[in-house]
C-alpha cells in the first residue's frame, strides 16, 4: 500500500498497481476517457509522470510520492522537465538471434532457436527491456531502466501477441470501458467496477456525460450499468513489425495471426489519440484521398502516441467499406513507445567539427570561432573592418587550413584530370598553377580549386574547405570507373596552410627568409622554406591582393604563424577571419561555391564560361554543356552595388514588383563606401536597375575591384 | 566502466599510396607499426622513410596528421560498448576502422587486445571529449 498523487489528490494504491489501476481503484480514469486495455497498447491512460508527459500509466508500477497529472483538455502537455530530457547513456550490444516477446509463442520461438543452435535473447517489457524501435541494420532499440540499449542482430523474431480490438461507436470516449482481459486484471486485482455488462459486435452505443451509465445493442436493448467490457476479439500487435519494412523480421504466433476486420465505424472517435472521428474520416475521403495512406496523412489518424495501435483495424475497415478493398496496414514509426529527449538522442552524435592546428592561436588571439564548412573557423578577431585594411593596405595572415588538398600521382594522371576538369591540363607546366572549376555529368558546377603541377606525373589539388570531403571520394571514383594509374592521396587533415595576402606579403616573406628571385610569381609554386618551415609555396589570390599559401605539415603550423606574426608585426600584420575574407573576395567578385552558386549552376550561369574549353574531346559535364549552349537561358549571376547599408545575403531581388532572384553575397565596402553584393536574375530581360529591400541597386560589371588583376600580380 | 583518462600525442610517420602489390612486397623499416589504412594506403608510424621499390608512382611523404591514444583490452571493451555500433575484429593483432562515437577513427589491435586509437589530429579534440578521455 502507499499514496499517489494524481491531479494534486493522493490516492492510495495497492501492491502490485500501476499507475492506472490505482486511479482506477479510487474510482477515477487515468486520462480522461476512453476504453482501457491496460497492455500499453492505447493511448487511453497516457498522462504527465514525474513531469514527464505521454506515460502509459498502465505500464507504470505505482510507487509512493509519485506525481501523476492528466493531460490538459485541450491541446498537448509541456514537454517537462530539462532533467528528464538530459543525457541518457547508451550500450551497443550484439545478439545473434533476438526474440520480441516472452509470452507462449515468443518462448516457443526462443526454444526453436536455441535448438537451432542460436544464441538467443529474449527482450520483454516486463522484464524492463521496452523494445521501442527497429531500425535498418538491423538495430534494436530497447529503453531500460539504466538507459538505452542497442541491440545489434543477425535474426530477430517478433512475438508480441495481439491487442484487443477497441470499440468506436458513439459514446466510446466515455470512462468504464474495459476490454476483457482488462477487465479481468482489475478484477484480479481486486477492484471494484461496480454493475458490469459485457457486450461484444452488438455495441451500438454507450451513454453517460463523462462515465458511462448505459450500453445500447444492435436489437435495441439498453442496459444500466457502471462498467461495459467490450469484446470484439484481438488484432495482431504488430507495431514493431511495420516499424521496419525492409528489415528481415520473423513474425510468430497471434502477432502474425490472419484477423477479421471489424464492420466499418458508423459513428464515434476512431483515433483516440487524435480525438478523430468517423465524420472526420468521411471528410478526407469526400476531398479524394481515398487510400489508406492517404486517409492517415490528411486525417492525422494513426499518428499520434499508439501509432495505430488502436485505429488500425477500423481504419482500414473504413477504407474498405468505401473502397471495396481491404487494404493492407500503415507503416508505424519509431518511437512505438513516447520517450524522452534523452533517450531519443542517447548515442546520437552530430557531425564532427574538426579545429585547425591554429585553434588555440585564434582563440589567444580574441577570434570568435564558428562553424563553417566543417570547421571551427575564425569569424573575425574583433574588428573585421580593421583586418580588412590589413590585407588592402598592409601584409595579413588568414589560416586556410581547412582548403581540401589532395596529391595524385602516376602514368595516366594527365588524361585523368584532362578527362576531371573542363579546362586543359596537359599544357600546365611543372611549376604552374590554375584556376579550375569541377563539374558532375550534368554540367553543374560542384567545387572549385586550383590544380598545381609538381612534375610530369603528380600534382596536387586544391578544393574548397566545404568541398574537401566529397573531393577524395569524387576523384578516387572516377580514377577506378575510367580504370587508369593513379595513385590519390588527400592531405586535408595532414597539411596546414597560411595565407599570407596584401601588398606588404612579398616583404614579410623576405623578412621569413624567401629571396625575391626565390619567390614564386601569380600562379606559380615552389617548395621553400619559410621561416625555417619546409613549405609548399603557392601564389594565388582570393583577396584580390597578393597573396601566398604557405601548405606545411600540420606539426609546424604554430610555429610559422607565430613566426610570421613576430616578423610581421613591424609591417602591420593582423590575422584576418571570414568575414574580413568574403568582404574582400566579394570585391573580387570570387564566387564561393554553395553560396554564390546553386545545385544547377553552369559556368554560363555564373559567367564562368572561360573556364571551359569545350574543344577539349571529353571531361565530365561536356556533353550536357554542349547540349545546353545553345538554348537561351535566363539565369545569371550579376554583380550589384546600391547606396546604404548591405542588404542581408538571400534578400529578394525585384524587377518591376516580380522576384527575380535573391542576393548571395552582401558586403559594406570600406574601400567604396557603399554595398557590393552579388546575386541572381532569373528572368529575361535582365535588368540594369533592381529593387532589394525597397532600394535600387544597380548592376554592376564583376570585379568590383582591381578588373585588370594587377595588385594580385604585383 | 569508464574509460581512464589518455593523452593524445600526434604521431610522426609516413603514408604511403602505391598499389596494392607494391606495397605487400615492401620490407617495412624496423620498429615501425603498419597500418593498412586500405589495399593501396599504408600509414607507418615511425621515423624512417620507407622504400617502395615496385612502383615508380608512389606517393611517400611524411604523415603528422594523426593523433594516437593506447588504451588497454579494458579501455577498448568500454569504448566498444558505449560508442561503437560495428562489430569489433575478434582476431588480433588487426586494424579496425569505422566511427567511434561519431567520429571517423581506426583502431590497431594489438595481440593482447589493447589498441592504439589513432584519429585525425583536426578531430582529436573532439573524439576524446566525446570518450571521456580529454585530459
Amino acid at each position: 500500500m502507499g499514496r499517489v498523487v494524481y491531479d494534486g489528490t493522493p490516492i492510495e494504491f495497492a501492491d502490485g498497481d500501476s499507475l492506472a489501476v490505482a486511479a482506477i481503484r479510487d474510482g477515477q480514469h487515468p486520462a480522461r476517457g476512453g476504453t482501457l486495455c491496460l497492455a500499453g497498447d492505447c493511448g487511453n491512460c497516457v498522462a504527465v509522470v514525474d513531469n514527464v508527459p505521454w506515460v502509459r500509466t498502465c505500464q507504470t508500477p505505482a510507487r509512493g510520492g509519485t506525481v501523476v497529472r492528466r493531460h490538459p483538455e485541450v491541446g498537448h502537455p509541456s514537454p517537462g522537465g530539462a532533467e528528464h530530457h538530459a543525457h541518457v547513456s547508451v550500450r551497443h550490444r550484439r545478439a545473434e538471434h533476438v526474440v520480441i516477446g516472452n509470452g507462449d509463442s515468443g518462448a516457443r520461438a526462443a526454444a526453436e532457436a536455441r535448438s537451432a543452435g542460436h544464441d538467443v535473447l529474449v527482450l520483454d517489457s516486463h522484464d524492463g527491456n521496452d523494445v521501442v524501435g527497429i531500425f535498418d541494420g538491423p538495430t534494436i532499440v530497447v529503453r531500460t531502466p539504466d538507459g538505452i540499449d542497442q541491440f545489434h542482430a543477425h535474426h530477430i523474431t517478433l512475438a508480441t501477441g495481439a491487442a484487443e480490438v477497441h470499440p468506436v461507436c458513439p459514446g466510446n470516449m466515455l470512462a468504464g470501458l474495459y476490454t476483457p482481459k482488462a477487465a479481468a486484471k482489475l478484477q484480479a486485482a481486486g477492484v471494484e467496477l461496480g454493475r458490469v455488462v459485457t457486450v461484444g459486435r452488438d455495441v451500438v452505443a454507450l451513454h453517460g456525460e463523462s462515465r458511462v451509465i448505459a450500453v445500447e445493442v444492435a436489437d435495441g436493448t439498453r442496459t444500466e450499468c457502471d462498467s461495459v467490457i467490450i469484446d470484439l476479439g484481438s488484432a495482431p500487435r504488430d507495431l514493431l513489425a511495420r516499424m521496419a519494412p525492409m528489415v528481415p523480421v520473423t513474425v510468430v504466433g497471434p502477432a502474425a495471426a490472419a484477423h477479421a476486420l471489424p464492420a466499418a465505424p458508423k459513428e464515434g472517435v476512431v483515433c483516440p489519440c487524435g480525438k478523430i472521428t468517423v465524420e472526420d474520416l468521411d471528410g478526407v475521403w469526400q476531398k479524394g484521398f481515398q487510400e489508406l495512406e492517404l486517409v492517415k496523412r490528411s486525417s492525422l489518424t494513426g499518428v499520434g502516441t499508439c501509432q495505430g495501435g488502436v485505429c488500425m483495424p477500423h481504419l482500414r475497415a473504413f477504407v474498405a467499406d468505401r473502397s471495396g478493398t481491404e487494404p493492407e496496414p500503415f507503416t508505424a514509426r519509431p518511437a512505438a513507445r513516447q520517450i524522452t529527449m534523452g533517450e531519443a538522442a542517447a548515442g546520437y552524435h552530430i557531425d564532427t567539427f574538426r579545429r585547425t592546428p591554429l585553434d588555440a592561436e585564434h582563440a589567444a588571439l580574441g577570434a570568435t570561432l564558428d562553424r563553417f564548412g566543417g570547421w571551427f573557423r575564425p569569424w573575425n578577431y574583433g574588428d573585421p573592418v580593421a583586418e580588412y585594411w590589413a590585407v588592402r593596405e598592409a601584409v595579413s595572415l588568414g589560416d586556410v587550413s581547412t582548403l581540401g588538398k589532395m596529391i595524385v600521382s602516376g602514368p595516366d594522371v594527365v588524361e585523368m584530370l584532362e578527362r576531371l576538369y573542363p579546362n586543359n591540363v596537359h599544357d600546365i607546366k611543372v611549376g604552374r598553377a590554375r584556376y579550375v572549376i569541377n563539374l558532375n555529368e550534368r554540367g553543374h558546377i560542384l567545387d572549385d580549386g586550383m590544380i598545381l603541377r609538381d612534375d610530369e606525373n603528380r600534382f596536387t589539388l586544391t578544393f574548397t574547405s566545404g568541398g574537401a570531403s566529397v573531393a577524395e571520394m569524387w576523384v578516387r571514383d572516377w580514377v577506378e570507373t575510367w580504370g587508369l594509374r593513379v595513385h590519390v592521396l588527400d592531405r586535408t587533415v595532414s597539411h596546414g596552410a597560411i595565407n599570407v595576402t596584401g601588398p606588404l606579403a612579398s616583404e614579410l616573406l623576405r623578412r621569413a627568409g624567401v629571396a625575391d628571385d626565390e619567390r614564386p610569381k601569380f600562379l606559380q609554386h615552389r617548395r621553400l622554406e619559410v621561416a625555417g618551415v619546409p613549405c609548399h609555396v603557392m601564389r594565388l589570390s582570393f583577396t584580390g591582393e597578393a597573396s601566398f599559401e604557405l601548405h606545411h605539415q600540420i606539426d609546424r603550423s604554430v610555429e610559422l604563424w607565430q613566426a610570421l606574426m613576430h616578423l610581421g608585426a613591424p609591417l602591420g600584420v593582423k590575422p584576418h577571419g571570414l568575414q574580413a575574407l568574403f568582404g574582400l573576395r566579394c570585391e573580387k567578385g570570387h564566387i564561393i561555391v554553395g553560396q554564390d552558386t546553386e545545385l544547377d549552376s553552369t559556368p554560363r550561369r555564373v559567367n564562368m564560361d572561360w573556364a571551359v574549353k569545350l574543344d577539349k574531346p571529353a571531361f565530365i559535364g561536356r556533353d550536357a554543356l554542349l547540349r545546353t549552349a545553345s538554348m537561351p537561358d535566363p539565369r545569371r549571376l550579376f554583380g550589384f552595388t546600391m547606396d546604404g547599408p548591405a542588404p542581408l545575403e538571400g534578400s529578394v531581388i525585384r524587377v518591376n514588383d516580380e522576384v527575380v532572384g535573391h542576393v548571395t553575397s552582401s558586403w559594406n565596402s570600406p574601400l567604396f563606401g557603399h554595398a557590393v553584393l552579388m546575386g541572381w536574375q532569373k528572368r529575361l530581360p535582365h535588368a540594369d536597375v533592381v529593387e532589394i529591400d525597397g532600394r535600387d541597386a544597380h548592376v554592376s560589371a564583376i570585379p568590383f575591384y582591381d578588373a585588370e588583376g594587377a595588385r594580385a600580380r604585383g | 566502466m569508464r574509460a581512464a583518462k589518455s593523452s593524445a600525442q600526434q604521431l610522426v610517420g609516413w603514408r604511403i599510396i602505391a598499389s596494392p602489390k607494391a606495397l605487400d612486397a615492401v620490407k617495412w623499416p624496423k620498429g615501425s607499426r603498419v597500418v593498412r589504412i586500405s589495399p593501396d594506403d599504408v600509414f607507418l608510424i615511425g621515423a624512417v622513410e620507407p622504400k617502395v621499390p615496385d612502383d615508380a608512382h608512389a606517393i611517400v611523404t611524411p604523415e603528422h596528421g594523426f593523433s594516437g591514444v593506447e588504451l588497454s583490452a579494458a579501455q577498448v571493451a568500454s569504448i566498444a560498448e558505449q560508442h561503437i555500433e560495428w562489430q569489433l575484429p575478434a582476431d588480433w593483432p588487426s586494424m579496425a576502422q569505422g566511427q567511434i562515437a561519431g567520429v571517423p577513427a581506426k583502431l590497431l589491435f594489438a595481440a593482447d587486445g589493447s589498441a592504439l586509437l589513432l584519429v585525425a589530429c583536426a578531430a582529436s579534440h573532439e573524439l576524446l571529449g566525446r570518450l571521456g578521455l580529454a585530459s
